[in-house]
């Protein structure tokens, strides 16, 4: 099971707003259960539920909120084609994809789609809400499978990008060190440089990977929709 | 001493390789250019042409000698008549056909002929050219003694008549061992063929319309007077055929090309059909995969949902809160399960690529629940290498019970996986820093060593446990890859039988 690394950040305050969290959730029971497991968290709170991926692009901007809970399968337009073009019309958006089953590739493409971390639906509510905390905080959860499969994306498509999407060493040596399955503290330890530090390293890559992948992504999105309506 | 316009048959090389340009198919053409080689005219002996000399030839029945003699001292009793076609007329060919035989056993010490035309003649025997010329005032001798053999022959001759007077003459002597003598002279039972007739030159039996030839006048008179000279065509050589022109070899080469292409044709099917087979038992693996994941993994999933809401609703500390949390633990449980019986029969995930994946994340979970740190070796380089059902579900439950073991016995607090190529093959090593243990005196059987063994056996790979107390333990799987290979589906295929004896779901992925 998957869930992202904690940061650790300190629990929220009462005394500060909660914070907004967005559902995208096709059917309607998981609404449900999702927005009532959120709302009995008292610094979160669900102030946004989509059936679908278009009506999502549609109230989310407005809503502006935290953190949006995403399904990866969606009727018609799917969850990560919602978060690439969600992260287009609200890049500072934090976005985490919902799967039922865990399946890395899908995940790994919701993550190139612009998704900030991933979580399992069985997930337990307490890792839900550190997950969403943590996200919405900037943290850049990533596992080690995702760290070696951000890795060889690089690797793989390295030639043909400009320097500036390229993964600096140390970057590199945070994803390997990933790869193996070291925690952010044990990393931190070893290159000698603090948490926050690999965290901002993370989040970099994520930056990266997400650009890389947008304009890529976008232009394909922009070529089969521009006949239609889209 | 005269020297003829001679225009005997010039050896060709046979050229069986002039049709490689307009041939498509290789062995077809070849099987006919052999074929078509065969029936060129084979190499006659001496390339020169015949000298015209005039030759002592009084007894026919004797070697021919190669002193010349004078003019007019030949022995002409064996020659026949002037013969021709019923009409004459300008620019007008006839086809003369005649059969001899033979007896059989008979050994030929001696064969010549002697022929000429007015104007023009061809001649064959069985079929095959002998020659041709074309000046009616000299007689052409053949030397065919180590053409003939017992049997039944057919001379044939295509002989031209350009204008005016027209006639053909013909002697042939055969010497026979026992002092037989068999004569063919040209005469009234030399047969026309008429025109239109194909393969006419080594037709064995004449048509019962073609007429007889017409005699025109006896050798020495009518119109062409006494012959004199006698031309000396080089003595002809059986044509040897080499083994691959012969005709049994022809047939044998294209009953070959036959049989091969007929099998292609059989194996292409059976392997088309058995890609379709592979084809929707992919198709319906997938299928499975969708519905466990659409349908029952949602279902569940809702379950764990349901019974955390329910909690939420409950205050902390209550039985019936307890109850639930044992219930979406329970859940989450299936779900765990059903994920890695999605990953077994998703055709997806038939690779290294994948399994490395699983493989790993199953370790990090697996301990995530214990102290140990879980440090993960693998292979960048995976790819999508082919890595079947059958091999990645051995591997996967030997990597399993080794971390099994490693949480439950060695005590230790770092394990590292390993996943790489070696060679031409796959290793998976689990490697703990625990106590370790003498592997001599563990007892197989309760260390699950046994059942690691047995799962490596089953699919072709090897077990290696290196252990010492005090010092960890390491166990390296190897499974190397022409394991992984199938086997040609025809070494398995037996009419009307399965291939293997496997459960359903991995027979045709073997």
């Amino acid at each position: 099971m998957t869930k992202p690394a904690k940061t650790g950040h300190p629990a929220r305050t009462s005394a500060r707003s909660p914070l907004k969290i967005a559902l995208v959730e096709d059917q309607p029971k998981m609404r449900e259960n999702w927005s009532q497991l959120i709302n009995s968290f008292p610094d979160l709170s669900c102030t946004c539920i989509c059936k679908t991926g278009e009506e999502a692009l549609r109230m989310i901007p407005e809503v502006q909120p935290d953190a949006v809970l995403m399904d990866i399968f969606l009727p018609r337009m799917s969850g990560i084609e919602c978060t690439a073009r969600l992260k287009e019309l609200l890049p500072q958006v934090r976005i985490i994809i919902l799967t039922a089953m865990n399946d890395e590739e899908l995940v790994f493409m919701a993550l190139e789609a612009g998704a900030d971390g991933y979580l399992l639906k069985r997930t337990k509510p307490a890792d839900l809400r550190a997950a969403l905390l943590d996200v919405s905080s900037g943290g850049a959860p990533m596992t080690s499978e995702i760290a070696r499969r951000v890795i060889e994306s690089f690797r793989l498509k390295a030639k043909t990008r400009d320097e500036s999407l390229h993964l600096s060493v140390r970057e590199e040596q945070i994803l390997v060190l990933l790869s193996k399955g070291y925690a952010n503290k044990t990393i931190a330890d070893r290159l000698e440089i603090s948490v926050d530090t690999v965290c901002h390293h993370l989040k970099h890559v994520f930056e990266k990977l997400h650009v890389r992948s947008r304009t890529e992504a976008v232009v394909r999105y922009m070529a089969s929709k521009t006949p239609g309506a889209g | 001493m005269l020297v003829s316009d001679s225009k005997a048959v010039r050896p060709e090389c046979p050229t069986p390789f002039f049709g490689i340009v307009r041939s498509g198919a290789l062995v077809v053409w070849l099987a006919f250019g052999l074929m078509a080689a065969r029936s060129q005219p084979a190499p006659a002996g001496e390339t020169a042409p015949h000298l015209a000399i005039n030759t002592n030839v009084d007894d026919p029945g004797e070697p021919l000698k190669d002193s010349l003699t004078e003019r007019g001292s030949h022995n002409f009793s064996d020659m026949g008549s002037w013969i021709w076609d019923t009409n004459t007329f300008d620019r007008q060919t006839v086809r003369f056909w005649k059969s001899f035989e033979i007896p059989r056993a008979a050994t030929i010490t001696r064969a010549r002929l002697r022929i000429t035309a007015d104007n023009e003649y061809t001649l064959y025997l069985d079929g095959r050219e002998l020659g041709r010329d074309a000046e009616w005032r000299h007689l052409y001798e053949y030397d065919i003694t180590s053409l003939l053999k017992p049997g039944k022959h057919v001379l044939a001759a295509e002989v031209y008549n350009s204008s005016r007077e027209a006639g053909f003459m013909f002697g042939m002597r055969l010497g026979l061992a026992d002092g037989q003598v068999v004569e063919v002279k040209s005469d009234s039972n030399w047969l026309i063929v008429p025109e239109g007739v194909s393969g006419w030159k080594n037709m064995v039996e004449p048509a019962g319309s073609w007429r007889k030839a017409t005699v025109e006048a006896a050798f020495g008179s009518g119109p062409w007077g006494a012959m004199e000279t006698v031309n000396l065509v080089p003595p002809l050589q059986p044509v040897i055929t080499p083994f691959w022109q012969t005709g049994w070899f022809v047939v044998v080469l294209l009953l070959v090309c036959g049989i091969v292409s007929l099998l292609g044709l059989i194996l292409l099917t059976k392997v088309l059909l058995h890609n379709n087979e592979q084809q929707s038992l992919l198709r319906e693996r997938a299928r499975i995969a969708r519905d466990i994941h659409d349908d029952l993994g949602t279902r569940v999933t809702q379950l764990v949902l349901q019974s955390e809401v329910a909690q939420s609703e409950l205050p902390a500390g209550s039985k019936t809160r307890g109850q639930l949390e044992r219930i979406s633990e329970e859940a989450r449980e299936a779900l765990h399960a059903m994920d890695e019986i999605l990953w077994a029969i998703n055709p997806r995930r038939d690779t290294l690529h994948e399994f490395a994946t699983f493989v790993c994340g199953h370790a990090q979970t697996f301990l995530k629940a214990t102290s140990i740190q879980c440090v993960l070796d693998v292979e960048p380089a995976m790819s999508t290498t082919a890595f079947d059902l059958p091999f990645r579900r051995s591997l996967l439950m030997a990597v399993k019970e080794a971390l099994n073991n490693a949480a439950k016995h060695s005590e230790a607090t770092e394990l590292l996986l390993q996943i790489h190529r070696r060679g031409s093959g796959l290793i998976v090593a689990v490697q703990d820093n625990g106590k370790g243990f003498d592997p001599a005196q563990a007892k197989a059987e309760r260390n699950g060593l046994h059942n690691m063994h047995e799962r490596l056996n089953e699919v072709g790979g090897t077990c290696l446990l290196t252990s010492q107390p005090g010092k960890g333990c390491r166990i390296e799987f190897y499974i190397p890859f022409t394991q992984m290979r199938r086997r040609p589906w025809w070494l398995n295929w037996r009419p009307g039988r399965p291939a293997q004896s496997q459960p359903v779901q991995d027979a045709t992925r073997n």
